[in-house]
């Protein structure tokens, strides 16, 4: 600023700051940044309006529903902003938790109906149990021996799940059985405790197997979790009883209601029940309860709405996006068109990813916060390291996508377009995502919580797993989750390897050669069809937003539920 | 712990306690190191194809070539690049100003209120899938530019480089936010203290001092945009062509095909020869040493700036 001369006093007096010209800025920079937002909105609002086809209603249909639904819910959500904010977040969160729940349930009931049986659900997870309890009790027996720790580690969910391989030892063995006339049918290898029980003469039931190995575990867990929250024995076991007993009345009530037994068991463990702990905490600590009426008013204004209409005799909106596309394959005619198998193969390529990137990027992700040294030839490598991982995250994803193509159906020869290469060569596009969101979870841990565990004579790993793992889960989990949405949307590197453009068949192999959602709906924008290219592709990208949007919501509750203050 | 009653596990077992500390932590540096394995397995995959590539090919044709045509092997980059260029600088010309704007926005004006809901909703932009983008572009900017009297194709490089645009704003607006943010406070007092108004001082003080920062989330979303794949596969055709000089508007309007563009296309091609199908490697590892290079210098402008200021 130019100085003036003293006697004119500060120079804003006389009106010579001129207000105009920040003012101008200032809602420029506002415009510039709502340009983004307010374009990508109106785009949104075109799409979800093929998708929805909402004018396609009668007005007296869209009129009822948005008296009954629409109307009380936004009176509601008025309320909750201006007045009864925790309400607001309790009406969040019931309102989101069951839509949540019921993305599990489908994901999981794809999984039972295309992937594996429930009986080899139950026969893989029996084996895993086993192994683990191998593990336990070894450590149990002999605490000393670490180095054959190691091999029963490695070694045991081995055996459990696949046998030994074929081996002298086990020819003799049949050779001998046989020499004694007897027939094990061991002739390439020892049969695995998986392989065991799926040859049993008599199996449980499908909803026995279902209740021992997934609803019960789940109910244990969050029994387990109660326990420790509220200190107190008898809530946990209540939570275990009570998910068990509803658990069972699905014998009665599912075929009632028409979704079978093992569905209804899927909606109890994971819809059901982290909503019934949910609300019973709300109503418990009496915080913002009024927030519950949210869900209720939805539910009863949607019923209300659709006896209105049926008996006014309003017809309702004719969607391109509804059951049937969800249901079933693409097809030649639009209207028949679904996204179906395109969903499994994207769940099937999220599991893979799951299995391989996750523990890879976190154990990366430990080792740089918590090991790595800073000085001396192993510090210039791990600076290395670091920046060679900040570059790959910048990488273009069609780069990945020709390393996918290289290395796994070039080198290893793995089928083309198949999921696990999908899998694999989006989990590396995304591993340097997960590394840096899971160093900066660690990285939030205080320090004193590692000093006092030192303090306590406990040695590094036991304070990174009893301390710093548990504190930095949720940052973790909500990296990952973020992480895992990128991985949905990405289209490229399905391109290079090869991912089937449609296939009419769900995949219910790894090796399967598949389509994924995006691959789908980037084969359906090259259709010239104004019914595909307004209507099945925009039910499509709604469906991905769809999901993107509940994995991102779930990712920022967990993040704002745990968020460390300060 | 007390002095009298040592904990009986501290030294009893010191053997097997080590050994497994060690194997634990060479396990998590074999996760850490895969990072690295992963940089050399695109570098050395792409370049053996790469290297086979240019054995048949002159390093010099194919750098210098201004025609691309697989299917009379002909490979020249130079129509490729063009229709990145175009790409690149349509975006940037659009989320450059736009991202730093709302940086501005953000960093300086914005009530807490505001920019609880302004950030997660650039965040949302970030975080919407490419091919989206591209359906955008394709399916409803383009008709739109069509309506409003614009000569452009149905496949064109326009609405495509808008879209791109877009969806680099929150790379730029995000990194510039946290380079102003990180500008301390005593500069702006300081500012302030001369009587300067709160323009002057942002103007003036503020984005000068974050000026490293902006510059390098600038590379970054360039760096972005010229690897973007899906947007420019929907939207912007299938046609290598090299710029018309002497008519710099018409360029917009026409469609193009960028490199990412062209891998997708040889590698979904039906009947590629195998001189063909190694271009892509070719193609490939150019694109990767660009964007490559390009991030690293950002992040060393960016390293730098932070070192100016924490």
């Amino acid at each position: 600023m130019a100085t003036r001369e003293p006697e004119t006093g500060w120079h804003g007096e006389n009106s010579d700051v001129n207000h105009l010209r920040g003012r101008a800025f200032e809602a420029t920079c506002l415009a510039a940044t709502a340009f983004g937002l307010v374009s990508v909105l109106l785009l949104l609002l075109f799409v979800a309006n093929d998708a929805f086809r909402p004018f396609s209603a009668d007005a007296g249909w869209l009129a009822t529903y948005a008296a009954t639904v629409v109307v009380p819910l936004a009176a509601l959500a008025v309320y909750y902003y201006r007045l009864d904010e925790p309400a607001g977040e309790v009406a969040y969160v019931t309102s989101g938790l069951p839509v949540v729940g019921l993305l599990l349930t489908g994901g999981f009931a794809v999984l039972f109906i295309e992937l594996l049986s429930v009986l080899e659900w139950f026969a893989l997870l029996i084996s895993l149990v086993v192994a683990g309890g191998l593990i336990v009790a070894h450590g149990r027996l002999r605490p000393k021996a670490a180095l054959e720790r190691l091999a029963v580690v490695f070694l045991s969910p081995v055996i459990t799940m696949f046998g030994l391989p074929p081996t002298r030892f086990n020819w003799f063995v049949t050779d001998t059985a046989a020499a004694l006339g007897l027939d094990f049918g061991l002739y390439y290898r020892v049969i695995s405790l998986r392989e065991a029980i799926l040859m049993l003469p008599f199996v449980p039931t499908d909803w026995v197997m279902l209740l021992l190995t997934l609803v019960l575990p789940i109910a244990g867990a969050a029994g387990w979790f109660v326990e420790k929250r509220r200190e107190s024995r008898r809530d946990g076991l209540a939570v275990v009883g009570m998910t068990t007993v509803v658990a069972v009345l699905g014998l009665v009530a599912g075929p009632l209601l028409g979704i079978g037994t093992e569905v209804w068991l899927l909606l109890v463990t994971f819809a059901a029940l982290p909503l019934g702990v949910y609300v019973e905490g709300v109503i418990r600590r009496s915080e913002g309860v009024r927030g519950l009426a949210f869900p209720v008013v939805a539910v009863l204004g949607v019923a209300a709405g659709a006896v209105a209409t049926s008996a006014l005799g309003f017809a309702g909106p004719n969607p391109w996006l509804d059951w049937g596309f969800l249901t079933s394959a693409t097809s030649r005619t639009a209207a028949d068109a679904g996204i179906y198998p395109a969903m499994v193969g994207s769940v099937m390529m999220i599991i893979v990813i799951v299995l391989t990137t996750f523990p890879v990027g976190v154990g990366a992700a430990i080792y740089l916060e918590e090991y790595a040294p800073s000085q001396g030839l192993m510090g210039k490598f791990v600076t290395l390291i670091e920046i060679n991982i900040g570059n790959l995250a910048g990488v273009p994803s069609v780069v990945y996508g020709l390393l996918g193509l290289a290395l796994f159906i070039r080198v290893l020869q793995w089928p083309q377009g198949s999921i696990i290469v999908a899998g694999l060569a989006v989990g590396l596009l995304i591993l340097p995502i997960v590394i840096i969101s899971a160093q900066e979870a660690i990285r939030s841990v205080p320090d004193s919580f590692r000093q006092a565990s030192y303090g306590m004579g406990a040695t590094r790993w036991q304070t990174i797993r009893q301390v710093v793992l548990p504190e930095a889960l949720p940052g973790i989990l909500t990296g990952t989750i973020l992480a895992l949405g990128r991985a949905i949307g990405e289209t490229a590197p399905l391109l290079m390897i090869g991912a089937a453009a449609s296939v009419r068949l769900a995949p219910n192999s790894f090796f399967d050669v598949a389509s994924m959602m995006p691959r789908q709906i980037f084969s359906w924008s090259s259709e010239l069809d104004p019914a595909f290219r307004h209507g099945v592709l925009a039910a499509g990208v709604i469906t991905l937003l769809a999901v993107l949007l509940v994995m991102n919501a779930t990712a920022i509750v967990i993040r704002n539920r745990y968020q460390r203050t300060g | 712990m007390s002095t009298e009653t040592p904990g009986p596990d501290i030294t009893s077992r010191p053997t097997g306690r080590a050994a497994r500390e060690r194997m634990y932590r060479y396990v998590l540096l074999l996760c850490a190191a895969a990072s690295i394995l992963v940089t050399v397995s695109i570098v050395v995959l792409l370049a053996r194809d790469a290297i086979t590539f240019f054995t048949l090919v002159n390093p010099v044709d194919f750098f210098t070539g201004t025609e691309f045509l697989i299917s009379r092997n002909v490979y020249g980059l130079l129509p490729l690049l063009s229709g990145t260029l175009l790409v690149t600088v349509i975006s940037a010309v659009i989320a450059l100003p736009t991202g730093v704007a709302a940086a501005i926005y953000l960093s300086e004006y914005a009530s807490d209120q505001m920019r609880s809901v302004l950030k997660p909703g650039l965040e949302i932009l970030a975080g919407i899938p490419t091919v989206v983008y591209g359906i955008f572009a394709l399916v409803y900017v383009t008709p739109f530019l069509q309506t409003i009297g614009l000569p452009v194709n149905t496949f064109n490089i326009l609405s495509a480089s808008i879209m791109v645009g877009i969806m680099i704003i929150p790379m730029v607006s995000s990194l510039s936010e946290d380079a102003m943010s990180s500008v301390p406070d005593s500069l702006r007092q300081a500012g302030y203290g001369m009587g300067a108004t709160k323009f002057e001082v942002t103007t003036g003080v503020v984005v000068p001092a974050a000026a490293s920062g902006i510059f390098s989330s600038f590379i970054l979303a360039l760096s972005r945009a010229i690897g973007e794949t899906m947007i420019v596969v929907v939207a912007a055709g299938s046609r290598p062509r090299m710029l018309n000089l002497s008519d710099p508007l018409a360029n917009l309007f026409q469609g193009y095909q960028p490199m990412t563009a062209a891998m997708v296309q040889i590698n979904s091609a039906d009947s590629v020869s195998q001189l063909g199908f190694t271009s892509l490697f070719a193609i490939g590892l150019t694109l990767f040493v660009i964007t490559f290079l390009l991030n690293l210098l950002s992040n060393r402008i960016a390293a730098r700036y932070r070192e100016e200021y924490e």
